[in-house]
């Protein structure tokens, strides 16, 4: 058997990035252990947040998959930031978990060029510094000319539950050791991270009465640009607090978490501080969110969002029944915390591509990063660029200005990770102009270029300009009266308490899709509201994106340039920027080193 | 973040800061001979030749603020000698201008000034050796110096210590940045965890914070356009156990009684600094609080200043007295409190009081016995001997530095862009606008204050943010 490509996994970067290859026209192999965990969502059963919500805009805006199935599976559906400006609005779901898996694998199920492995990988096959195939560990093996891994915490997985430690992946699957070894022996960089998950309850045995509920949005913004209206039945959630009571019993029992007594060397992520992490950092919080939050609609399990953990089960036992309506609750499953080895990503280029070894490509939590939709991106990334290079083209790379898909994997590639990566809006340099509204005005001609997006999402995108052009023409033609002045829409909505709503109605009429009113109004408004900004940054962008189209020649020698200090040297020799405009980023470059390499560069001349 | 641009125009002051004499502002880059004649109102200028010129303060003609007159004659700034050097025979191989002026630093700044105004950008340091070196105009040994400046290149870290030493910019400079860097981050917070359930700061505190921040850089800013930064020479710094003779000696040097000298230990608490010429070469000598252990709060503070003050020496004067026992520690070749000058600045030996009945012999100083300056204040005797010391000490010393007056120049401009933007932050928050926007400029003044203080990964951000509050779930 032989594929142009073959996947090694099916979670959210898995099925982006086979589903990508495959639109591509390659033959792909997704090997995965079973059917039953595609795109599986091990801990929280919800897609989106804060800056995540952009991510998935970006991914179905270049015609991936992920908004697409939350939209199909979500049962509650919020817009974060509603309050503040368009720039920082972001979709967030609760998503229906079993449905979810079981939207994205009839998806890739449709998917003529997909064939699945159901198989356990083993070793990465090479000749001549190149991939050739991939080796089961049954001994079995197929042939390929590009492998993207996206396994996860299954690479040496280790999973703590108080002194309790077993070699996993996820809980009750057995880790991939075998493909763990083959990766290493390549020479990457490695090292190890934890994360976490908290305990399943039993829905018939919570009273819910004592909660707040917490609804969810109505009516719903989607999360993708095909999706017209969500009318799947919506559930609450339900919010509850931590107690001096539990937090007395963390202290007590301090000693027997991993996380304390030194067993758990791996970094985990500052923004996801485990029950402990919140008692013992923050003495002076009296109590602490937490969240209830149906895993689907006809299961049984309720994720308890905020209370990882890795005490031991006695204690969990006792945390959970110390909080108000969970007297009585059944633990179905217990909380625990996960070590795995993930490869440093200053080891890829900005294609996902390794270094090392051309034909691998990584993607998801193996970079170091966390979250499934900063995995999507990155599968999605993966999988287009694999195809890419099996079709002999150039690889896809998206700017900082252009997505935060192309800030994620550029702070990735350029910076390496210390803990667990998640993308927020801070990392954003021009955060204004990379908006949930404008994901496909920024990202569908990429995509349509790619030959991922299809006909009629492409069709749809023409109609969306079209309206947009006119709704720019008729902001900057019409006239309305302000404060007693005669002005246009577009003078009066850079006074910022006026406000679009103001307007219309006040002679100003928006040309909108009646199905996909949201996204048309939004963007008129976020061009108009921020547009002071955007023209006084135009120059900024420019400055940078000349920058980024100053390739640096890839085997460019660093070594005995005069005027450039050795530890700069070792930085520049190691990361490999691509561009000028990259190898500025770069830690501990000087903006003169930088020009050096600039002037060295532009003569085609290096040391 | 940045890289800087090696195709536009710089500019800035040329000549090492005195006092008196001729200053020469340096300008490079494709519009350096038009930006000039624009500044001069010629037409023309000859490559090489030194055309005498007036130069005239352009900015008030060229705004566009209606508030300025825009009928106004224009004002002359100087008298000035223009040399075009057109390339690629220059100094940096591209075209060169240089404006010879007379040498008062702030009219000099206000040259560059105008320049920037006129399309120029403030020179990096060490930015004109670097364009010589991309244009082959160095030799390897010459380029290799640069090594240094590329290490230099965020200024304030290399000049820290000599801006703490005076107590104000860097001081106010680091407070501005630190309450902008708290306050980006408590709005940035809100924005990336809105389901926290609490603010992490109110509007009006968040005005509150601006507006001290803007007060503060205005401040700074209006310093800095006097003059009062702008610190000229390099810094020949006394050091010495208390009542050694530090602040004698300090007016003997400078020629005049600058330092209150009395008998009593720790008289000298703060850092008196003086402009003196040593040979021709303007140096900034600076007397300092005795290191020893400080009796009080003052004391402490003058000691640690001291301490910061030889780390950023271009030479350190040690003063010993000669007719008291020597201090315990002194045998180690220390202070007795911490030796913070690096092994490399050049460091001078000075027995002290010599008039009276030695306490010990040279010879305790053992192979360095014979490079000890012996001095009275009282009979004169060896000040000379000193003063050829320092100078030749300072000349042996690398030539490629920049200038201080340079590195503070840019600091205005910084500070400047750094305020305007704050400015612009405040008036959004004033009419309502939401967190994206005003964030929009408090992160275009960081930006400023991080070219002076370095630069912040976003990273530093998020840890501060996570150190301070408990969120996530």
């Amino acid at each position: 058997m032989s594929f142009d490509v073959v996947v090694i996994g099916a979670g959210h970067a898995g099925c982006e990035a086979a589903w990508a290859a495959a639109r591509l026209g390659c033959r792909v192999g997704l090997c995965t252990l079973s059917a039953d965990t595609v795109a599986l969502m091990p801990c929280n059963p919800a897609i989106g947040g804060t800056a995540k919500g952009h991510l998935v805009r970006e991914i179905d805006a270049l015609g991936g998959l992920m908004a697409r199935a939350i939209d199909a599976t979500g049962i509650q559906f919020k817009l974060l930031n509603r309050s503040r400006g368009p720039a920082v609005w972001s979709p967030r779901a609760q998503a229906d978990k079993r449905r979810y898996g079981a939207w994205m694998r009839d998806a890739l199920e449709r998917e003529p060029n997909i064939t699945w492995l159901f198989r356990r990988a083993g070793r990465i096959m090479t000749a001549g510094g190149r991939v050739t195939g991939l080796a089961f560990e049954d001994g079995e093996s197929v042939a390929c000319k590009a492998i993207v891994v996206t396994t996860g915490t299954f690479l040496n997985g280790l999973i703590h539950v108080g002194d309790e430690q077993r070699p996993a992946g996820r809980a009750g699957e057995p880790p991939s050791c075998d493909l763990a070894t083959s990766i290493r022996e390549i020479g990457f960089v490695m090292g190890r991270l934890k994360t976490g998950t908290p305990p399943r309850l039993g829905r018939r045995s919570i009273d819910f009465s004592v909660f707040t509920e917490e609804p969810g949005d109505n009516p719903i913004v989607p999360f993708s640009f095909l999706t017209t209206r969500i009318e799947r039945p919506q559930v609450a959630c339900h919010l509850v607090y931590t107690s001096d009571r539990v937090h007395e019993i963390v202290r007590r029992s301090i000693d027997r978490s991993p996380l304390y007594n030194g067993r758990i060397q791996g970094i985990g992520p500052r923004y996801c501080p485990s029950l402990e992490d919140k008692v013992m950092r923050f003495p002076d919080k009296a109590r602490h969110q937490i969240f209830l939050e149906p895993e689907g609609v006809d299961v049984d399990e309720i994720y308890v969002n905020g209370l990882s953990m890795s005490l031991p089960r006695d204690v969990q036992e006792d945390v959970v029944h110390a909080l108000p309506g969970l007297e009585h609750a059944a633990i179905l499953r217990h909380a625990y915390a996960v070590e795995y080895d993930f490869v440093q990503p200053t080891e890829l280029h900005r294609s996902l591509e390794t270094k090392r070894l051309p034909g691998l490509f990584l993607a998801g939590q193996i970079n170091g990063t966390s979250g499934y939709e900063e995995a999507a991106a990155q599968g999605l990334m993966a999988g287009l660029n694999a195809a890419r290079i099996v079709r002999g083209e150039d690889a896809i790379v998206l700017g900082r200005d252009e997505a935060y898909v192309g800030i994620l994997i550029d702070d990735l590639v350029t910076r390496g990770c210390l803990e667990p990566y998640r993308m927020f809006t801070s990392r954003a340099e021009h955060r204004l102009l990379l908006r949930i509204d404008n994901a496909d005005v920024r990202l569908t001609p990429v995509g349509r270029r790619a030959g991922l997006v299809d006909d009629d999402r492409w069709r749809l995108f023409e109609a969306r300009m079209e309206r947009l052009d006119r709704n720019r023409a008729r902001a900057a033609t019409t006239r309305v009266i302000v404060d007693g002045r005669r002005v246009t829409v577009e003078q009066a909505l850079a006074q910022p308490p006026v406000t679009l709503d103001d307007v219309r109605g006040g002679g100003f009429e928006l040309d909108v899709d009646p199905d996909r009113a949201h996204l048309d109004v939004a963007t008129i408004e976020a061009e108009l509201r921020y547009r002071g900004y955007l023209r006084r940054h135009a120059a900024d962008v420019a400055r940078a994106r000349a920058q980024e189209a100053r390739a640096i020649p890839v085997h460019f020698e660093y070594h005995g340039i005069p005027g450039l200090s050795r530890e700069v040297v070792e930085r520049l020799s190691d990361i490999r920027p691509e561009t000028i405009g990259q190898a500025a980023r770069v830690p501990g470059v000087t903006p003169a080193a930088v020009a050096i390499v600039a002037a060295r560069v532009a003569r085609g001349v290096s040391a | 973040m940045a890289a800087f641009s090696t195709t536009d125009t710089i500019v800035a002051v040329a000549t090492p800061p005195g006092r008196g004499g001729i200053g020469l502002v340096r300008l490079s880059g494709p519009a350096a001979e038009p930006i000039v004649r624009r500044l001069t109102r010629r037409t023309s200028f000859r490559p090489r030749y030194a055309t005498f010129a007036r130069l005239a303060d352009t900015v008030a003609i060229d705004a566009v603020d209606p508030e300025d007159d825009v009928t106004a004659p224009a004002r002359i700034v100087d008298h000035v000698v223009v040399t075009w050097f057109a390339a690629p025979h220059s100094f940096t191989g591209e075209d060169v201008v240089e404006i010879g002026a007379h040498g008062s630093p702030v009219l000099l700044q206000r040259i560059v000034e105008l320049a920037m105004a006129a399309g120029a950008r403030l020179a990096e340091p060490g930015e004109f050796t670097l364009r010589a070196h991309l244009n082959g105009r160095l030799d390897l040994v010459q380029a290799e110096a640069i090594a240094d400046l590329v290490d230099a290149v965020t200024p304030l870290q290399a000049r820290a210590a000599m801006d703490q030493l005076e107590g104000t910019l860097t001081d106010a400079i680091g407070r501005v940045d630190a309450a902008l860097f708290d306050l980006t981050a408590k709005l940035e917070a809100s924005l990336d965890f809105p389901e926290e359930g609490f603010h992490f700061i109110t509007r009006a505190d968040a005005a509150a914070e601006m507006a001290s921040v803007r007060a503060t850089l205005a401040s700074l800013v209006a310093e800095g356009r006097a003059g009062r930064v702008v610190r000229e020479g390099r810094l020949v710094v006394v050091t010495g156990a208390p009542n050694a003779g530090k602040s004698s000696l300090f007016n003997a040097l400078i020629g005049a009684s600058r330092a209150i000298v009395t008998d009593v230990p720790g008289t000298t608490r703060d850092l008196l600094s003086e402009r003196v010429d040593v040979g021709g070469v303007p140096i900034t000598l600076v007397d300092t609080a005795g290191v020893r252990e400080a009796r009080d709060v003052v004391e402490a503070e003058g000691v640690r200043r001291a301490l910061e003050a030889q780390t950023v020496a271009a030479v350190i004067v040690e003063v010993v007295d000669g007719s008291a026992p020597l201090p315990a520690a002194r045998d180690g070749g220390g202070d007795g409190v911490t030796d913070r000058a690096t092994s490399a600045t050049p460091r001078i030996t000075v027995v002290s009081k010599v008039d009276r009945p030695r306490a010990w012999p040279n010879a305790v100083f053992g192979d360095a016995a014979d490079d000890v300056v012996e001095t009275s204040v009282v009979s004169g005797v060896g000040i000379d001997a000193l003063r050829r010391r320092i100078l030749s000490a300072l000349t042996s010393r690398d030539e490629w530095r920049d200038t201080p007056a340079v590195t503070n120049l840019r600091h205005v401009a910084q500070l400047d862009t750094a305020h305007a933007s704050v400015e612009r932050a405040a008036q959004e928050l004033d009419v309502g606008a939401t967190e994206e926007l005003v964030l929009a400029g408090l992160s275009d003044a960081r930006e400023a204050l991080e070219a002076i203080t370095g630069v912040r990964a976003p990273d530093d951000l998020l840890r501060h943010i996570f150190s301070r509050f408990c969120i996530g779930k």
